[in-house]
């Protein structure tokens, strides 16, 4: 149900969040600056539904988030740090189906008093153990629900091979879920690994 | 099993609410503690047979309200700390440096080529005097220039004294060792006081000097010796042999300088004391 005109993604929704441009009424949705974005453009990605509930870990400014709210039903974005915080309620104010939630990733007890059950955990957080905090929060991950980690590979370990990395990370998630698709974000983004996952029924 | 909701209290024998306030529903939510083994993800609907709210619309409006209060709560919290200001004044500090010495070296060309017998050369002209030069020779735009730098250095010298008072004030310790202006700096560097005061002293060793770092860690180059502490007098006047030396044992005491910052906020004269003599003594060749 992504909205393309030709070969642009964008959006449906009140424009001027970031000074993006828009198309035809539509926010254009640039995978230069968005990871989900070049997911999208390069072809794989999880297809977001009107019905769907994200939870979205490492929300920083919002400004994927507010693509991601576009399309879905409701969005709860986990942001640690103070200052994109103060970005993201802003844009949450004007976006009536984000919640927005301060709270570290890696401690999914601080926000679970929160959290309902979601479609879809996208995660895009810069920490070495990235794969750790998926698993922490895939309580909140429906059965058969999806989840999109952005594998930040210089984040896990500079001195190691990204494709090592991403093997590592692999591996992880593959006791918990079916991965489905794994992709390097080039040439929109270096280093940066999109794995899709599965949660098992 | 009990489970603790935003909106309530929910276990089997039906759902307590907690009310419709944002403010009090907040303050309760702060109180919350969950464990993640007996977690239940919320089912919107048992709030609205609980009461608590009317449509899924509602649901989703009030969660917001109560988010977004902790939210602004925890914002304001995390901006009270005093290093946290600081932190902007120093990297102003590092940012006006830089911009004044561009346009010194700017200013600096441009009365060169007005005055076609006028060369550095010999004459030892550090910018400061070479400013007073172009302000009295120069004429229109460039004098207008010359004038405004000269005011921004102004700025600066002020600035760097708040930053240095600030810096005795919130890190005591850490400024003693190696004045509050390179402990301001290590302080912007690391983040944060809350985090300069976890970080191991090899950590702080090597702060600033990330490149030669990591060169060193990708690849068999040599492991730099001292990061922005090589500002300070005592490592960079150190015999070179020594040098290492002097930066590891000052950056250990750092470390424990900085938490004695952070934890206890106050000047320890016993543990200075013990520290300087130990740095000292560090760099005497033997």
């Amino acid at each position: 149900m992504m909205k393309w005109l030709g070969n642009v993604l964008v959006s449906a929704g009140e424009g001027g969040v970031y000074g993006e441009r828009t198309l035809e009424g539509y926010r254009v949705w640039d995978p230069y600056r968005s990871k989900l974005a070049a997911l999208y453009t390069l072809g794989g990605g999880v297809e977001l539904t009107p019905e769907m509930r994200v939870l979205y870990l490492g929300a920083a400014n919002g400004t994927t988030v507010s693509h991601v709210a576009d399309y879905v039903e409701t969005v709860y974005a986990v942001e640690f740090a103070p200052r994109p915080m103060q970005d993201l309620l802003e844009v949450a104010r004007r976006r009536r189906n984000i919640v927005p939630i301060m709270a570290d990733a890696s401690r999914p007890e601080e926000y679970a008093p929160f959290m309902e059950a979601v479609d879809l955990l996208y995660q895009d957080v810069a920490q070495p153990n990235q794969v750790e905090i998926a698993e922490r929060n895939l309580p909140f991950l429906k059965p058969g629900g999806h989840l999109i980690l952005m594998l930040k590979t210089r984040s896990v370990d500079v001195r190691r091979d990204p494709a090592e990395v991403l093997a590592g990370a692999r591996a992880g998630l593959e006791r918990y879920l079916d991965v489905v698709d794994v992709r390097w974000l080039d040439p929109y983004h270096h280093d940066h690994a999109a794995i899709v996952c599965t949660l098992r029924e | 099993m009990l489970q603790r909701y935003w909106f309530g209290d929910v276990d089997e024998e039906g759902c307590r609410p907690a009310g419709t306030d944002p403010a009090a529903l907040a303050e309760r939510a702060t109180t919350l503690r969950t464990g993640m083994d007996s977690f239940v993800p919320i089912d919107w609907e048992t709030a609205r047979d609980c009461g608590a709210v009317r449509t899924r619309e509602e649901y989703v409006g009030l969660l917001r309200s109560v988010c977004t209060a902790l939210a602004r709560k925890k914002i304001a919290q995390s901006y009270q700390g005093r290093d946290v200001e600081l932190l902007q004044m120093v990297r102003m500090l590092d940012e006006l440096d830089n911009v004044i010495n561009l346009l010194q070296e700017r200013a600096a060309e441009w009365y060169q080529v007005t005055n076609p017998s006028f060369s550095r050369k010999y004459r030892s002209l550090p910018a400061k005097k070479m400013l007073g030069i172009i302000r009295k020779g120069a004429r229109g735009g460039l004098s207008d220039v010359a004038d405004e730098i000269d005011r921004l250095a102004g700025t600066r010298s002020r600035l760097m004294r708040a930053v240095s008072a600030r810096a005795d004030e919130v890190m005591p310790n850490t400024s003693a060792l190696i004045g509050g202006l390179v402990a301001a700096r290590l302080l912007s560097r690391a983040g944060g006081l809350p985090t300069l005061a976890k970080m191991p002293g090899s950590t702080i060793q090597v702060i600033g000097s990330e490149r030669a770092l990591f060169s060193h860690l990708r690849g068999g180059t040599p492991p730099p010796k001292h990061g922005i502490i090589f500002q300070h007098r005592r490592v960079h006047n150190a015999p070179r042999p020594v040098r290492g030396r002097v930066a590891r044992v000052l950056a250990a005491k750092l470390a424990i300088a900085a938490r004695l910052d952070y934890y206890r906020g106050e000047a320890v004269p016993e543990f200075l004391k013990d520290a300087q003599a130990r740095i000292d003594e560090a760099g005497v060749e033997a």
